[in-house]
């Protein structure tokens, strides 16, 4: 099956034309609607990170956003030259805590390790590499 | 994302029309702390026509939690869809978050 792939500039204005993108990785890929909505919060969350802290103080940077289907799995990859930050440096939030003490924030992480089946990151040079799998559901 | 407010016997509804991700996370968030500075305290967030949220729509949420309780208020999320519910049973908030059938009993809740 064709790989699908993206780069735009790493700026928020421009999640909405990487979400978008997402819908038609899904189709490609024989995704359902509903689980098409989990690796859209995954790819949604991993961007945001991208946007706000690997590329804050810079002027510019882009992110390249892949996907394909392998046998019965959605690989999603997600590159960029921001500052390196892979899934194992963001402490897990208290999801337990009363609502005085409830941290407002740290979710992004804990929510793509729900949503997909396997999290991985490399480092090759400059570029970060996230690569996100998820096993598609028969419909 | 559509955003309206209302207010009924002093509590302000707040109704959602399409996905609250980071990009009109902000726009709520706008909204609210305008509402919060301006001393309201009681909110219903009508859910019924959200399909999606993302983590920058729970931080909103989260913060007029806070916000709103601090002052003997509260928050109350209406009509919440599976796909979202989902996202709120992940984060571990539907411990700390009100959730009501609809808006009319969400208000219903906060005056009593």
């Amino acid at each position: 099956m064709k790989k699908l792939e993206l780069t735009k500039e790493a700026k928020p204005e421009n999640l909405p034309l990487f979400l978008g993108f997402v819908d038609l990785i899904c189709g490609n890929a024989g995704v359902e609607a509903s689980q098409c909505g989990d690796v859209k919060l995954a790819v949604e969350e991993a961007c945001s990170n991208i946007i706000t802290h690997g590329y804050a103080g810079r002027t510019r940077g882009d992110i390249h956003l892949s996907g394909h289907r392998e046998e019965d799995r959605l690989v999603v990859v997600i590159s960029d030259q921001g500052a390196p930050f892979g899934p194992d440096d963001a402490p897990p939030p208290d999801l337990t805590a009363d609502w005085r003490e409830r941290q407002i924030g740290g979710l992004g992480w804990h929510l793509i390790r729900k949503v997909v089946d396997d999290v991985s990151y490399d480092k090759a040079g400059d570029v970060n590499q996230l690569t996100l799998t998820i096993r598609v559901k028969e419909v | 994302m559509f955003i309206s407010l209302d207010q009924h016997d002093g509590v302000a509804v707040v109704t959602l029309d399409g996905n609250l991700d980071a990009v009109t996370a902000p726009r709520l968030d706008d909204l609210l702390k305008e509402q919060v500075g301006q001393g309201q305290k009681r909110f219903v967030l009508d859910f019924a026509k959200v399909g999606y949220i993302s983590s920058a729509g729970l931080r909103v949420i989260l913060a007029t939690l806070k916000d709103a309780r601090q002052r003997d208020g509260d928050v109350c999320l209406a009509a919440v869809q599976a796909n979202v519910r989902k996202v709120f049973e992940m984060s571990g908030l539907t411990s700390i978050l009100t959730l009501c059938e609809d808006a009319d009993e969400a208000v219903k809740t906060l005056r009593e």
